[in-house]
């Protein structure tokens, strides 16, 4: 009876499909003709937008020349007249053979030739040899970098911290790790070099104001605002970050945080701020811009320093929220694919925030010398000093430039070079010259630290009145 | 994928390998001249080696793995059993069923849903691409996107037949099959009708 059944179905399938209609019929015939295209159809790729030929392309290809290896420079490039310095860059530091007092590294609070930071590296030394020989994944992780990160997190007062090896990589790292192709980025436009690289490895839409001018980058912000309401399925993917520095190095100035933290909450966006330069430096504890202003932590979506100025160490930190750090551990590039920070340096970062911790007192210190040491150099002829009395990072730019860039760095460099045949050792802020977005003139760059004597500045205010006298005059 | 390795019960190692065939070709490890019985026991403590990989968008390849046509064709297969064993469906009801569930499936899954549900090394080039422009890196007429071209038109020839080229299965059956058609042709790579699913 089953077999009957089964065989009565297919003949009234077979009998339908002789009496089927024809537009079904001729529907079905083009679609085996069209896979009959398809499994003959050949790969090809979809023609990108070129505007060039194959013709043209071979035109220049042709034309090509390859540029010499070495480019010519002139015998005067800074490159080849360059300093030797003999042992490390502490308070005096030996250039050239000659010993000078150090007024151009960042050793804001004289942690570099501290006997406990030393002793702490030595003994770390000992312990655990020289490298990590790895990445945090893989074998990299030692004891001393947990603990560095939860130290770290607990003095910032963050719920967590991240170590990198390499401080330019940490912020160039931590901000492509949140910012995607198609996010929104509003960052001052005397933002350091290291963001400079983070933004471009993040392939994000980058939007520039003008330095610490609140009111330009709320126009943006407010631009942006408009453009969203006209779109807001896209607005809805998008992400807004804004990238402030807490202390600019490449002016001095103190970024206005309150401000931004309103214009955050206003326009929806995310603030990064890099504390590179604040770090140990602004603040009554040495918390940074934030304790400056009495601004809540929390409201700081991350924070970006690293260890290489005020904590005398190597290396670099990020920490906020858990949940915002903890993103970094694999998608930050220079965490995951560099080897970790050698532990001797995660020892003496360590010591250096236990020194930090048990004499707050240091931070005031440090911020009369900063206030000494600006008021020293108003009123020097020809030279302006940029950067605000807070900060230990001045320059010192040439009042009327000549008008080409390569003179003001020579006579900025016969300064240096007069001031420190007296025995103060000096240096121009230096920057990649093609690489920068916003090239700032050229300036000498005056660093205060704790370790210098209140004679020491007053030399220094005189030696470098007397060079720009000498050489501008 | 012959009805061997169903019958049979083949070494730890060699089916491992043999799923991950194309990792083996990127990694240059050739486990199957191991023996089978020690192969399995090293197996166990060398879990993860072949499976590393450096393909910056890893949807683009999935199509290409070793098993998933025959994985795919035995999904249809099961949908389809699965609706022949509800009591209540006749064979026509059945077929366009599975021809409109199958086509559903596929534009959602291929042509509605977007980007990557893993970070890619790239910063987000796929955020706004289906799995279909994604596919082979958006070069088209490759193997698996002419298997998954010819696979609803097979099933619609299949569910044609088995109606009975009855008119009102008809137009179910053919607004199906166009929707699911239409998004894999070249001309409509990337683009965005009346801009739904755009962002």
């Amino acid at each position: 009876m089953a077999m009957a059944a089964e065989q009565w179905v297919l003949v009234e399938m077979v009998q339908a499909l002789y009496e089927a209609p024809a537009y079904h019929l001729i529907l079905e015939g083009i679609l085996i003709l069209w896979i009959i295209r398809l499994v003959f159809s050949k790969t090809y790729k979809l023609q990108e937008r070129s505007d060039l030929t194959a013709k043209e392309k071979e035109e220049l290809i042709e034309e090509w020349q390859p540029e010499p290896l070495v480019p010519p420079v002139s015998k005067n490039h800074p490159a080849l007249n360059y300093n030797i310095v003999s042992g490390p860059p502490t308070h005096n530091i030996v250039v050239n053979g000659k010993e000078c007092v150090n007024f151009a590294s960042f050793n804001f609070l004289g942690l570099l030739e501290n006997p406990r930071v030393k002793a702490a590296a030595l003994a770390s030394l000992k312990k655990y040899g020289v490298g990590t020989c790895g990445p945090r994944g893989f074998y990299g992780t030692f004891d001393v970098h947990l603990d560095l990160e939860e130290r770290l997190a607990t003095f910032m007062r963050t719920e967590e911290a991240i170590i990198y090896s390499y401080g330019f990589s940490t912020i160039a790292s931590a901000i492509p790790a949140y910012s995607k192709r198609g996010d929104i980025v509003f960052v001052d436009s005397a933002a350091c070099f290291a963001i400079q690289k983070g933004l471009q490895a993040s392939r994000s839409d980058i939007k520039l104001f003008k330095h610490n001018d609140v009111a330009d980058l709320e126009r943006l912000l407010k631009e942006q605002e408009i453009e969203d309401q006209k779109n807001p399925r896209k607005a809805r993917v998008t992400r807004r970050f804004i990238i402030v520095e807490g202390l600019y190095m490449n002016t001095g100035t103190i970024c206005p945080l309150p401000e931004l933290v309103k214009l955050k909450y206003k326009y929806k966006a995310r603030i990064f701020l890099e504390e590179s330069l604040s770090f140990g430096v602004l603040g009554e504890h040495g918390r940074g811009v934030t304790e400056h202003y009495g601004i809540n932590i929390d409201d700081i979506d991350l924070i970006s320093a690293n260890m290489e100025n005020a904590l005398a160490s190597v290396g670099g930190f990020c920490c906020g929220r858990s949940f915002v750090v903890d993103h970094q551990r694999l998608s930050g590039q220079g965490y995951c694919f560099s080897a970790s920070l050698p532990p001797l340096l995660a020892a003496a970062a360590i010591e250096a925030l236990n020194i930090m911790e048990e004499n707050p007192g240091i931070f005031a210190v440090l911020k009369k010398k900063c206030q000494h040491i600006h008021k020293s150099l108003q009123g020097i002829s020809g030279l302006r000093v940029v950067g605000e009395p807070l900060s230990p990072a001045l320059h010192l730019q040439l009042e009327e430039s000549t008008g080409s860039r390569e003179k003001d760095v020579q006579l900025l460099q016969e300064i240096i070079v007069h001031c420190m045949n007296e025995g103060i050792a000096l240096t121009q802020a230096r920057y990649l010259d093609k690489e920068e977005k916003c090239l700032p003139p050229p300036s000498i760059r005056v660093v205060v630290t704790v370790e210098q004597t209140e004679e020491e500045l007053e030399k220094a205010a005189s030696t470098i009145r007397e060079a720009a006298q000498a050489v501008l005059l | 994928m012959t009805g061997d390795a169903a019958d049979s019960v083949p070494p730890i190692g060699r089916a491992q390998t043999a799923k991950g065939g194309h990792f083996l070709e990127t990694t240059g490890v050739s486990a199957p001249l191991c023996p089978s019985r020690t192969v399995r026991a090293s197996e166990a403590g060398r879990m993860n080696v072949g499976v590393a990989h450096s393909e910056v968008n890893p949807n683009t390849r999935v199509m290409n793995s070793r098993g998933i046509w025959l994985a795919y064709i035995i999904l249809v297969g099961l949908l389809h059993v699965v609706l022949l064993s509800i009591p209540f469906f006749s064979i026509p009801v059945v077929w366009t069923l599975t021809n409109v569930i199958h086509n559903l499936a596929m534009y959602i899954f291929l042509h509605t849903v977007k980007g990557t549900p893993f970070e890619t090394p790239d910063q987000g080039k796929a955020r706004l691409l289906t799995h279909w422009e994604q596919m082979d890196y958006g070069l088209q007429f490759t193997s698996s996107r002419k298997f998954l071209s010819i696979s609803p038109i097979v099933l619609y020839l299949l569910a044609s037949f088995y109606t009975k080229y009855d008119a009102a299965h008809f137009i179910i059956n053919t607004a199906s099959l166009l929707s699911v058609l239409l998004p894999k042709l070249p001309q409509f790579h990337g683009v965005r009708l009346f801009g739904i699913n755009k962002y």
